[in-house]
């Protein structure tokens, strides 16, 4: 039944870009609306998301550790860690504010690498699961990863408004490896194709 | 030929006839639940003048200071694009450039590739470059980051509120615009309208020539 189901074992391609559904028969290699290169299925999915995904994950090390801020009050530095910013936030009784940047900063990044490396193991190891399920959970992984530059962009808000001669917020090494933590997992997301996910079962 | 009468949902890749959703109706697929199409009234008119406003907007939104700062005696103000200049004297120069292309690149192409597009269609003039500017549209989307800018600014005028006073000016309100504007020209693009019209008008171009 599933066979039936699937545009591809029925001999038809959607474009990637445009949407439009075209015959394999002629084995077109680009879109005749767009004229992109037509692919069934992300090419090489697997293995690139694997590789965004390792590369977050090491970056994802120095960006909690080093300070992504430091607060220099009269020459005497105060180095802020993502975590350190956060406590500080709650600690002055500045508690939404700070769950926000608890979520956006911490909850959101690491759950999303534990959210994309599950998607990769049922992908590869054919996990026969509830593919409607686990394609939204990939859906809001896709969506709220954006969101995490909010520490980013504070910073360089903060960067650029607190410069002046007895105090000066200045960057920490760890925006750096935040930013990329960011940037790769959107990547990596976007790379991933939840498509494979309904490939795989059996029994739909 | 290539026409088919079917359409596939992007992902699950489920066979599908061809939605037939009408205005203020949404299109799901069965199997996935994905949002399928959400055909909106007057997709090219609306989407035509909500980038008019955006690029007439993004400029002050760009330019003017959008928020003030007094502490211990010393004031400040900060522009949308004096954070990329400060990071990048840091010697932030990567975080630098992710914050312009986030903020203020990417934004800016994106409304005027969809001010190209609308214009092109609106007034019925192919172009070739049309299915290209299309694509980078849906390539940008993602990274087009105003938004979360706007929800930064909060969360930075929250923690500076209790050591400084804090003002802010109309770069602010244009950038509060500018943001509500985008939000509705995504929502009011059509995709598979846009994308139905550019073939028309390439076709119709090729057979005359
Ligand atoms: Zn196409
Ligand atoms: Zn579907």
């Amino acid at each position: 039944m599933q066979a039936k189901a699937n545009a591809l074992s029925q001999g038809f391609i959607r474009c990637h870009d445009c949407g439009y559904l075209v015959k394999t028969v002629n084995q077109p290699s680009s879109c005749p609306r767009c004229d992109s290169p037509l692919h069934a299925r992300h090419p090489h999915s697997l293995q690139r998301t694997t590789a965004l995904l390792l590369s977050s994950f090491l970056l994802y090390i120095p960006a909690n550790i080093f300070p992504i801020m430091i607060v220099n009050q009269f020459g005497v530095g105060e180095p802020n860690t993502i975590a350190g910013g956060i406590v500080e936030l709650i600690d002055s009784g500045m508690i939404p504010i700070g769950l926000l940047v608890l979520v956006a900063s911490i909850l959101v990044p690491s759950s999303k690498l534990i959210g994309i490396s599950l998607l990769l193991l049922c992908a590869h190891f054919r996990w026969q699961v509830n593919a409607r399920r686990w394609t939204t959970m990939y859906r809001v992984i896709a969506f709220v990863g954006r969101w995490s530059m909010l520490d980013i962009f504070m910073i360089s808000i903060l960067v650029d408004l607190v410069n002046f001669n007895g105090v000066q917020i200045i960057a920490g090494p760890a925006a750096t490896a935040f930013a990329a933590v960011v940037i790769l997992t959107m990547f990596a997301a976007e790379n991933f194709d939840p498509r494979l996910l309904w490939d795989n079962q059996q029994n739909l | 030929m290539n026409i088919t009468h079917y359409d596939a949902c992007p992902e699950c890749d489920l066979l599908l006839n061809p939605n037939t959703a009408s205005v203020g109706e949404k299109a799901h697929c069965p199997r996935c639940g994905l949002l399928l199409s959400r055909p909106s009234k007057r997709s090219v008119e609306r989407t035509f003048a909500l980038s008019i406003a955006g690029f007439i907007l993004f400029f002050p939104a760009n330019l003017l200071p959008m928020v003030g700062i007094t502490m211990m005696g010393n004031a400040n103000t900060g522009v949308l694009y004096s954070g990329v200049v400060a990071l990048f004297n840091n010697g932030m120069i990567a975080v630098a450039a992710v914050v312009f292309l986030a903020s203020i690149l990417f934004p800016l192409v994106h409304i005027i590739l969809s001010l190209l597009i609308s214009g092109h269609l609106y007034f019925n003039s192919p172009n070739r470059y049309l299915a290209h500017w299309m694509r980078w549209m849906h390539h940008l989307d993602e990274w087009v980051m105003l938004e979360v800018y706007m929800l930064s600014i909060i969360v930075a005028c929250v923690k500076l509120m209790s050591l400084a006073k804090l003002e802010f000016g109309w770069g602010l309100y244009a950038f509060i615009a500018l943001i509500v504007i985008t939000t509705l020209l995504t929502g009011n693009l059509d995709n598979d309208l846009f994308w139905q019209r550019i073939h028309q008008l390439s076709n119709r171009n090729n057979n005359a020539s």
